[in-house]
């Protein structure tokens, strides 16, 4: 009897305080605007952006497109750069992982340019590609391939070195050891690799086009900026976010159901 | 079932290990040893913790470069790409993300079997093994005897002109021991492989094996060898059985 409650009922407090919170936050936001506590030149009230936004559903002024343009826009950058990074990261991260040869080739390479931020090739990218969709692509590939290629490399060197031995010992050739070994050694952690770029791809992509767009969310936030209007530029920031939690909601749900097939 | 001893000499020579030396940096691990198997033998190798037991079987099966000498398969130098070795490790070695059917595959799809005639041996080695019925789980769905039988008829599968057993029964309890060690000298007698069985449980050498070869301590150089010569299926209790697991034990214990 003693092992059969196990219901974890959760306190009334634990269900209310995140919900209080919340409301809490937006509540002072709405009164520090209202109240004159913050200038309305420096920061819009909530009820105002959810007005806006409402606008901007069907109203294209001022910043010339409707707020599912502008997101329709920056999901597209995003998932190229996406799809792009996942093409170029994992297949190199992976070979890295096992081949010498492509180590020491890629590796100094890959290190050096590591470090810089995405966004610090921004000139360089606005020189090569104008302000069209190739820079931004390009701008979010180079933030989501750095996880892509660690990830897969560190599950590629985190296979079980017995196992290598195994495959050894009945002659298997090291391609032989890579495709059956290591690739389904590594695939845990590409798969965490697969969250972690497109939350990298979709940060980079604002930042790519707070410089060079005329279209997207970040050049919503941008145009906000320029024409100082707060309420654009909140509601720019709140559509950045929002989009970025549902698509983390999809790529879980996506995740999951993958991984429920592979059952390790 | 009366199996004779299989003296080399009586057999023809499989497996030869010619002056067979390792040495890391200054330390003598292997130092020259010399012996044969038959042609369809059992062998069993035992000696005192820490006696270069690993050592000498990464040297058979390749794994590791020697220093000097080598081990002959028919007379040539072994090469795990152009000779069956196999390998049962101590520690499981089942491919988690394949199922119990493809893991008993794995060995014969390295070696570039044709497709049907996998299927058919590992229909085989299944049902010898008594995995038939349990052939499409994963090895985290089936026990842990379960995962080192899948690892034996993985082994045993791909024909091999020499079986190396790194105290593949170790981890387990003694029940399940001598259980599954009945099952490896009837997967033996069927198959007739060439078998070298390694462990530190001299009950469990005096069991399986045919010919025990007792090593000494480091520097490792084959210490004794003691023909087994009792009919099959052996007793635990059999006086002769008793007497050399007496014998070998004292040969581990005293130098």
């Amino acid at each position: 009897m003693a092992y059969e409650e196990v219901k974890v009922k959760k306190p009334l407090s634990l269900i209310l305080l995140p919900i209080l919170s919340v409301l809490t936050f937006f509540v002072v936001w709405e009164l520090m605007v209202q109240l004159d506590v913050v200038p309305k030149t420096m920061l819009a009230a909530p009820t105002q952006v959810g007005s806006l936004f409402v606008t901007k559903l069907s109203d294209p002024n001022p910043d010339g497109a409707t707020i599912f343009i502008h997101a329709w826009v920056s999901a597209q950058e995003a998932f190229i750069g996406y799809l792009l990074a996942l093409g170029i990261g994992l297949p190199l991260g992976l070979f890295m992982g096992w081949f010498g040869v492509v180590r020491g080739i890629a590796r100094p390479l890959f290190e050096l340019i590591r470090p810089i931020p995405p966004i610090a090739w921004i000139p360089l990218t606005i020189f090569w590609f104008g302000i069209g969709l190739g820079g931004k692509v390009f701008i979010i590939w180079l933030g989501g391939v750095v996880p892509c290629v660690i990830n897969a490399f560190v599950g590629v060197r985190m296979t079980n070195p017995t196992l290598i031995q195994m495959a050894r010992t009945y002659g298997a050739s090291d391609w032989q050891i890579f495709k059956t070994l290591c690739v389904p050694s590594a695939l845990p952690m590409v798969f965490g690799a697969l969250q972690i770029a497109l939350a990298c791809c979709w940060t980079n992509l604002v930042g790519a086009e707070l410089l060079a767009a005329d279209q997207g969310l970040g050049y919503l936030i941008t145009m906000g900026r320029r024409l100082a209007l707060p309420d654009l530029v909140v509601l720019g920031m709140v559509s950045v976010g929002l989009a970025g939690a549902a698509i983390g909601v999809l790529i879980d749900y996506v995740e999951r159901r993958l991984l429920a097939g592979i059952r390790r | 079932m009366q199996v004779a001893a299989l003296k080399p000499d009586t057999k023809q020579v499989k497996i030869e290990v010619k002056n067979l030396t390792k040495r890391f940096g200054d330390l003598l691990v292997l130092n020259r040893i010399n012996f044969h198997v038959a042609q369809g033998e059992f062998l069993a190798i035992v000696g005192p913790t820490g006696c270069g037991k690993t050592t000498f079987l990464n040297c058979l099966s390749k794994l590791i470069p020697t220093s000097e000498g080598n081990i002959f398969i028919d007379g040539e130098v072994a090469d795990p790409k152009r000779h069956n070795i196999s390998f049962v490790f101590q520690e499981p070695t089942c491919l988690p993300w394949r199922t119990v059917r493809q893991n008993v595959a794995y060995g014969m799809q390295i070696k570039g079997f044709p497709a049907a005639k996998i299927n058919e041996r590992v229909d085989f080695m299944l049902d010898l093994v008594g995995l038939t019925e349990t052939q499409s789980l994963y090895p985290n769905q089936v026990s842990a005897s379960m995962v080192q039988r899948i690892t034996v008829a993985r082994a045993f599968a791909v024909d091999p002109d020499l079986l190396l057993m790194d105290e593949p029964y170790g981890q387990l309890d003694v029940k399940l021991r001598y259980y599954l060690e009945d099952e490896l000298v009837k997967l033996w007698q069927t198959l007739k492989s060439t078998v070298i069985f390694v462990t530190h449980n001299i009950e469990e050498a005096v069991y399986v094996a045919e010919r025990i070869l007792v090593l000494s301590n480091k520097p490792t150089n084959i210490k004794a060898e003691v023909n087994v010569d009792l009919p099959r299926p052996r007793s635990l209790i059999d006086p002769d059985f008793v007497a050399i697991r007496k014998h070998v034990t004292e040969l581990i214990r005293w130098w």
